[in-house]
């Protein structure tokens, strides 16, 4: 019973993915897209915080990145057919709106 | 079967049209029988707070809404701790009985519905 959880809101004016990152549960996911794809510049406390993340619990939209000149590590990046995909193999999908 | 709803609500109640409009859905659920709970986290929280006056401000009181919440079947209300703990706020200052969720319950408080909506 996991849930996919949304993220698309800037990660250092606005609160959404830190709210995000303390209802994560054990088998839970984060997928970053939009402005929240900044939270992966390294080295930052953000990417940090995320780097602790379990191994396969962290996407990222490749195109938000790809937009942004942002090359990270930390996510796997997804396109649109796997973001689909994604939201199908969990239970659920949290969209912080 | 019913798909169960958990409906987050995150926003100050005085500040723009998210803390009604999530009330509104959690209340239209009820209404049709849904199972529908509700969790007020982050600036939620402020919607629970006892002795506001919102006339002041020339809005409606969302108050007697959230009290209205029983009536509609819905008691299965939950309040985030932390985000209590953050704003000065305790079980004294709130209008509403709400469970008060520390956040090790909350990811398992997301796994026993069906479908979440975060506003």
């Amino acid at each position: 019973m996991a849930t996919l959880h949304v993220v698309s809101s800037p990660p250092f004016t606005d609160s959404r993915l830190n709210s995000c990152l303390r209802v994560l549960g054990p088998g839970d996911a984060l997928l970053l897209c939009g402005e929240a794809v900044q939270a992966l510049r390294e080295p930052s406390p953000m990417a940090q915080t995320l780097s602790a993340l379990p191994a396969g619990a962290l996407y990222a939209l490749g195109e938000d990145c790809d937009a942004r000149g942002l090359e990270q590590t930390l996510a796997r990046q997804v396109d649109y057919t796997a973001f689909v995909a994604l939201s199908l193999a969990y239970d659920r999908v949290n969209t912080w709106l | 079967m019913a798909r169960s709803l958990l409906m987050v609500s995150r926003r100050a109640p005085w500040s723009g049209l998210g803390a009604r409009e999530a009330l509104d859905i959690v209340l239209a659920g009820g209404a049709y029988e849904l199972p529908v709970a509700m969790l007020f986290m982050d600036d939620g929280v402020l919607q629970l707070v006892k002795g506001q006056a919102p006339q002041l401000l020339e809005q409606k009181n969302l108050g007697a809404n959230l009290q209205a919440l029983p009536l509609f079947g819905i008691e299965a209300l939950f309040v985030c701790g932390a985000s209590l703990a953050e704003r000065g706020l305790s079980a004294e200052h709130l209008a509403l009985d709400a469970r008060i969720m520390q956040a090790s319950d909350l990811a398992m408080l997301f796994n026993q519905y069906n479908e979440v909506i975060t506003l």
